[in-house]
């Protein structure tokens, strides 16, 4: 039977506290930055979300608050009689269906507003309903101040109950107040419980345990019953009452010999009368206590009241209903014999085998052991001879795994030769039709000719690329008529193509390059007429503007030489002419400062 | 012992070499050398990288459906060992891996005849065409002389 444990109970928060607690956890826990530019949904489901989570913990809090407090129907009645008794049965239910109420007034209030934010279209407004949910949600909780800190005090007093098996065997002392149950107690068990000499000493129950019959026995400790009626009982001998009736103990009713509790003999039996309808099925031991005043001996009772209550427990179960459920429930079964036939147990030979070698302690079959002691460094460990094949000689084969990449299990097959067999004719087959006739040079003559020409022109063609490109003409260049061809050139590439250049003085080309060179050379100074009218005259007899001035070729040639001079620093720093003063930027800033950021960083 | 199958390449991994990975389902991925183990890890399908045994044949490149294919094959059933029908395994082996080497050998051969078929064309039309510079249209016909009929101009 489980312990009746109730130290775990979670603490009850006050309500101010319980309220700063979860709040401060929603601060915490959720997230805190938002801004009017998010999203709607996000915004909303931000403050749905700090709704929710005060919603869950409030709930949750509660929900463990009514769990961990026992309910007085499901615990002993012992316990339940106790608890009624301690803390009044009324006021602790309506506190746990108070905190019950709560929980679901808060989660109704969590759902109505997280369903109004749904259509909050502002931050101001879903901020306004976040605030009027959790004013809410803390204000049903301000109003359980009251619950809440009962069920404080009775978790505290709970806790501190003796924890009482009201199952396991007990033994229960019980008399007038002041009588000696306590010292008893203290002697017996190592309990510690207050001894003075007023009465009501003891308050409340008082649990103790000791060792008899190497078993463990309860003792429990009362306060002392007065005589009067069981409406005018207080709380204090409610307990006692109240273990007197639920717990199934060996009753020890202590009586005062010497009258020294203030009580007389005939009183302190008029009290056992009363409360004798109590003890009803349970072993009973009148103990006259304080003898050494009055010389009885008392303490040969003890173990009479402990065998006294075993064996009445015994007798109680044997008695008691539960065991003819058990009864019931056994029931061995025998088959029946089908036939005559002997079926004796069957034990297999190697079984009997081994039995009988056991016995007999027989040398056992030769180990891998001895035969490795017996080859010392020659020994190696062949687990080939243990293997089951057909044929036994073939143990000690090597076994060929790979050959030329391929690997030979791949190709195991126990009708291998005969898809063996099938490939091969359907390869004779497939010879037989030609397939693996090389193709005939189906080239004619007329056909390695056309290729030979094929490449001569493709070889031709790429060299003329290869010219073409190794002019350094970039750019707008003249047009081929401009350049002079040259004869030999000419019939070089003629003759190349195959015709036939001899003799050609008289042909037109020739001719006509003559003709053209004479008319290259420089026109003398000659006395010309004189002109009819002097704008004309002067325009026509004007040199060009290169020739002005210059006497002869050689001078010609000298201001040539001096012109390109002059423009070869031009030239080279690559401006235009004279009057280019661009300045380029070559390092633009934008391009060439800064860090190296993500991005590809194999050049600037 | 055994000569694995490189999961990207389809290459063979031979004892010692290569790397293998585990996948969390418990897939197992060998790779013969760091290169197909890297494209791996990039995340390329082997179905769609070039230079694959995968990607040959899925497109279209190598034979793939044929008999000999057939003979190597990884069983799941093992069978016991039998020196005859070991020794005839080998030798099989070697018979099938000829037929095999041809047939995949003519496979290719025929898909590259259409190029010639190309080739030649090709040639022709570049005969045709181009024949003007290596030879002149009149090459190796003779040239009546035209006597100078050509007028003197100043």
């Amino acid at each position: 039977m489980a312990l009746y444990n109730f130290k775990k109970i979670m603490v009850v928060p006050t309500a101010k506290d319980f309220i700063d607690l979860t709040l401060s956890k929603t601060q915490r826990k959720t997230p805190t930055v938002i801004h009017k530019h998010y999203q709607i949904h996000r915004i909303r489901h931000f403050y749905m979300r700090k709704v929710k989570f005060t919603q869950q913990n409030y709930h949750d809090r509660l929900t463990q608050i009514l769990t961990d407090f026992p309910k007085l129907d499901d615990i002993h009645p012992f316990y339940a009689d106790l608890m009624n008794v301690l803390y009044d049965k009324d006021h602790y239910k309506l506190a746990l269906g108070q905190i019950n109420i709560a929980k679901n007034l808060i989660d109704n209030v969590a759902k109505d507003y997280v369903r109004l934010m749904k259509y909050g279209d502002s931050l101001y407004r879903c901020k306004q309903l976040k605030r009027a949910a959790l004013g809410r949600m803390c204000t049903i909780l301000k109003r359980q101040k009251q619950s809440l800190e009962y069920l404080e005090q009775v978790r505290q007093h709970l806790s501190r109950l003796p924890t009482i098996d009201p199952n396991t065997r007990t033994l229960l002392l019980c008399g007038y107040p002041n009588v000696g149950k306590s010292s008893f107690i203290n002697k017996v068990t190592r309990a510690d419980v207050e001894v003075q000499p007023y009465a009501f000493t003891t308050k409340s129950l008082f649990v103790g345990h000791m060792d008899y019959k190497y078993l463990r026995w309860q003792v429990v400790d009362t306060p002392g019953i007065l005589d009067h009626p069981l409406e005018e009982r207080n709380t204090i001998e409610m307990q006692a009452i109240t273990a007197l009736a639920h717990l199934r103990a060996a009753v020890l009713y202590v009586m005062d010999a010497s009258e020294q509790c203030g009580h007389t003999l005939s009183q302190q039996l008029e009290l056992f009368n009363n409360i004798r309808p109590l003890f009803a099925n349970k072993p009973l031991i009148v103990v006259a206590n304080k003898c050494d005043v009055k010389m009885i001996n008392e303490l040969s009772e003890e173990n009479q009241a402990c065998d006294r209550l075993l064996a009445h427990r015994v007798d109680t179960k044997m008695k008691g209903k539960k065991v003819h459920d058990v009864l019931n429930r056994l029931h061995l079964a025998m088959p029946t014999k089908r036939d005559n036939k002997e079926r004796p147990p069957f034990i297999p030979e190697g079984a009997v085998i081994h039995r009988k070698a056991m016995e007999i302690d027989a040398p056992k079959r030769k180990l891998e052991r001895d035969l490795e002691i017996e080859l010392g460094d020659d020994y190696t460990l062949d687990l080939q001879k243990y293997w089951d094949l057909m044929n036994a000689e073939e143990k000690s084969d090597k076994i060929p795994e790979i050959w030329e990449g391929h690997n030979i299990a791949d190709y195991i097959d126990p009708d291998i030769m005969k898809r063996l067999s099938q490939l091969e004719k359907e390869e004779e087959l497939r010879e037989k039709a030609g397939e693996y006739d090389s193709d005939e040079e189906s080239e004619d003559e007329e056909m390695q000719e056309i290729r030979k020409l094929a490449s001569q022109i493709r070889e031709k063609r790429k060299l003329k690329i290869l010219e073409s490109k190794e002019k350094d003409v970039h750019g707008s260049r003249l047009p081929r008529t401009a350049k002079k061809v040259d004869r030999a050139t000419l019939e070089k590439e003629m003759e190349d193509l195959g015709l036939d250049m001899t003799d050609k003085n008289e042909s037109h080309y020739a001719q006509q390059a003559q003709r053209s060179r004479s008319l290259v050379r420089k026109r003398k100074r000659e006395a010309s007429a004189p002109p009819t009218s002097r704008t004309r005259s002067q325009s026509a007899s004007r040199p060009p503007r290169d020739q002005s001035g210059i006497r002869d070729a050689k001078m010609m040639k000298k201001a040539k030489t001096m012109m390109k001079n002059s423009q070869k620093g031009m030239n080279r720093q690559g401006k235009k002419g004279e009057s280019d003063r661009h300045v380029h930027d070559l390092k633009p800033k934008h391009l060439l400062a800064g860090k190296r950021k993500s991005g590809s960083t194999s050049r600037r | 012992m055994r000569i694995e199958k490189c999961y990207f390449c389809s290459g063979p991994v031979y004892p010692g070499h290569g790397m293998m990975f585990v996948r969390n389902d418990c897939k197992i991925f060998r790779f013969c050398k760091s290169k197909c183990h890297k494209n791996f890890k990039k995340k390329r399908n082997p179905r769609k990288t070039r230079w694959t045994k995968a990607f040959r044949k899925a497109a279209g490149k190598e034979l793939t459906v044929d008999n000999s294919l057939e003979f190597e094959q990884r069983r799941n059933i093992p069978v016991k060992y039998n020196r005859i029908l070991w020794n005839k395994t080998v030798e099989a082996m070697k018979k099938v891996e000829s037929i095999k080497q041809k047939r995949q050998a003519r496979f290719i051969m025929n898909r590259l005849k259409k190029g010639k078929e190309l080739e030649k064309a090709e040639a022709i039309n570049e005969v045709k065409k181009n024949i003007h510079l290596i030879k002149a249209p009149h090459a190796g016909k003779m040239v009546q002389k035209n006597l100078t009929k050509c007028c003197f101009t100043q």
